[in-house]
């Protein structure tokens, strides 16, 4: 009866031990030194990946441990445990009967008998997860402390008040301070006056937990003085319970940035500004010049009529026509002016084919006594966008000026084509007249008062006023030419595009 | 044909008020003239010979550019003026800029803008205007 009842108590014990050893993933071990047998238990079969009828073997049961460090480390903890009776608790690795790597906890102890170890008794205890996660936390952690270290942005982390807990290399040199001396400091310490109350209620929202991030440009002070301009970046980092713990602040230098831009600025407004004076300069000028203009232009018509006799020599003809020269300067001088001046200009779709008629037909005249022949190739759908004013003379002028630098002895020949690209026509204005050398004066034909040619009517104002008119309206204009061969002008302008 | 009796020209340059009353003699423009050197000067004459209603100019003739008092500044007192409507107004200026062109059509009573020089034949158009 007793023997049976102690049976049943050994029979629940075990079961209750091996119900430990599954849910808690902790086997045994029996080693009979003076026999050579192993036992294992049942949990720690299943840790070493083996079926439950697997006999263990003394001799090669240390083969389960990984070979190297693990393998070498337990060989000597159970030397030492059998020989100087050292228990053992150590974590390893070993490679189950599967082939996986697993990370184990074993600990011996030995049982010794007349001074002698007969024994090494022990648990067996998989800690493989743990082990993993713990390993990879290490790595994770290894990893932000460098980023935060080794960061190119200035990094730190800030107590609720705005103590400096920590901060990185970046931060320390863009602020001449050591990590020791900013721990002493808070973050109001190093900010500019003025800029100590941006971000204040961000702050409060962010421990409040109504925003999760905060970021401001603001201006702090370096150790020596200097303005710092900092694009600063700040989180709040809280416990499990959602406390707040601490700010995590990224700082960006942005001082160099502003002192580029701040010079870009300035540049910008002398540049604006001596373009307004410019403009006003001309204006005066022009306005100037003409009212002295159009006197002397008045005193000679009175001269004419009052004193007669006075007009009627050599000199007072010429007189006459430098002041109509000067009036015409000055009226060139005005146009170029406006067009620089005119901004939002309102472009229009404008027919080429129409332009073109229109100002063939109002040079009608100087086509037919120069016999000029014109070959006008152009889709009567095409358009252009153009200010009407702008794109008439910018066609009169390229056609009177191929009239008018024809060859000497030879009747004018004029060929217009166009091409057309997905925003652009591309109009081509070619004569076979005397040509321009554009070696020598190629870099000079669209400024100012150039001509090329002695010709009667070469004022040298045409084109540069042509160029600054197809500008204007968004085109560009280029030249071919070849001396006695003939001139080509390409002319870019915007197509008209129905939607 | 019915003469204009008094034009007044207000211009600080005498070249082209010498060359101007020439002009307006040659083409029987006027009796007589009125002459001010600035709007200043203008204003100051102008005020009370319009209050009095007596030799009241028919015809301004007004410079936009002046010293101490230019041709806007001279407008916006002359308005001010009640009987200024009996006065017809034309701006006489070398300017031709548009800006000072659309500036102008704040102003009712200027008729006309006038870009110099100014000749025989614009006078007789301007006469033919008045007149009608």
């Amino acid at each position: 009866m007793q023997r049976s009842q102690k049976a049943t108590s050994t029979s629940e014990k075990d079961f209750f031990l091996n119900f430990i050893q599954k849910y808690a993933s902790i086997g045994t071990w029996e080693c009979d030194i003076v026999n050579d047998t192993l036992i294992w238990s049942d949990e720690t079969k299943n840790i070493h990946e083996e079926p439950l009828s697997y006999k263990p073997v003394f001799e090669t049961a240390i083969n389960y441990y990984k070979e190297g460090y693990s393998r070498s480390t337990i060989e000597t903890l159970f030397n030492n445990c059998v020989e100087k009776h050292e228990s053992f608790d150590v974590e390893l690795e070993i490679i189950t009967a599967k082939g996986n790597n697993k990370w184990i906890r074993s600990i011996g102890r030995p049982i010794i008998e007349n001074n002698q170890c007969v024994k090494v008794i022990g648990l067996f205890q998989d800690i493989d997860e743990k082990t993993k996660i713990t390993l990879e936390l290490g790595r994770r952690e290894q990893l932000l402390t460098k980023t935060f270290d080794l960061s190119a942005v200035g990094m730190v982390t800030l107590n609720l008040k705005g103590k400096f807990l920590d901060a990185n290399k970046s931060f320390c040199n863009t602020f001449g301070y050591t990590k020791k001396e900013l721990l002493e400091l808070t973050f109001l310490d190093i900010t500019h006056p003025d800029d100590k109350n941006k971000g204040r209620q961000a702050i409060m929202d962010m421990i409040d937990g109504k925003i999760n991030y905060f970021q401001a440009e603001k201006r702090y002070f370096a150790k020596n003085g200097k303005t710092v301009w900092a694009y600063i970046s700040s989180t709040v980092i809280r416990d499990n319970n959602g406390t707040p713990l601490h700010f995590i602040t990224q700082i960006n230098d942005i001082s160099q940035i502003k002192t580029s831009t701040k010079k870009i600025v300035n540049l910008l407004d002398t540049t604006e500004n001596q373009n307004k004076r410019l403009l006003n300069f001309a204006h005066i000028v022009s306005h100037n010049l003409r009212s002295h203009f159009s006197n002397l232009n008045m005193l000679l018509d009175l001269a004419k009529i009052e004193i007669p006799e006075s007009t009627d020599n050599e000199i007072y003809p010429l007189i006459k026509q430098a002041v109509d020269h000067l009036g015409e300067t000055v009226d060139n001088l005005n146009e170029v002016a406006s067009i620089n001046t005119k901004k939002d200009i309102q472009l229009e779709p404008i027919s080429l084919t129409n332009t073109f008629n229109n100002i063939t037909n109002s040079i009608a005249a100087q086509i037919i006594a120069s016999k000029a022949e014109l070959s006008i190739n152009l889709n009567d759908n095409l358009k252009v966008m153009a200010i009407p004013a702008y794109l008439d003379s910018i066609i009169l002028n390229f056609l009177t000026n191929a009239i008018k630098y024809k060859k000497p002895n030879e009747v004018p020949k004029i060929d217009i084509n166009a091409e057309i690209t997905d925003h652009l026509v591309i109009l081509k204005i070619r004569d076979y007249g005397m040509g321009i050398d554009l070696k020598k004066h190629g870099e000079k034909l669209f400024g100012m008062y150039k001509t090329f040619h002695k010709h009667e009517d070469s004022r040298g104002i045409g084109l540069f006023i042509t160029k600054n008119q197809i500008e204007a309206i968004g085109g560009k204009v280029d030249v071919e030419s070849e001396v006695n061969i003939g001139t080509t002008f390409t002319i870019e302008l915007k197509k008209y595009e129905e939607n | 044909m019915k003469k204009i009796d008094i034009a007044c020209i207000i211009d600080d340059d005498p070249i082209f008020v010498y060359g101007l009353k020439k002009l307006m003699k040659i083409a029987n423009f006027c009796e007589s003239f009125m002459i001010f050197n600035n709007g200043e000067e203008a204003i100051n004459n102008l005020t009370p010979i319009l209050e009095s209603g007596k030799n009241m100019p028919s015809v301004i003739l007004l410079d936009l550019n002046m010293p101490i008092m230019d041709g806007w500044q001279f407008l916006d007192e002359f308005i001010k003026i009640e009987s200024h409507k009996k006065i017809t107004i034309y701006i006489v200026s070398s300017s031709i800029d548009p800006k000072d062109k659309n500036r102008l059509k704040n102003y009712q009573s200027v008729s006309k803008f006038i870009i110099k020089p100014v000749t025989i034949d614009l006078l007789g158009k301007i006469s033919k205007e008045l007149i009608k």
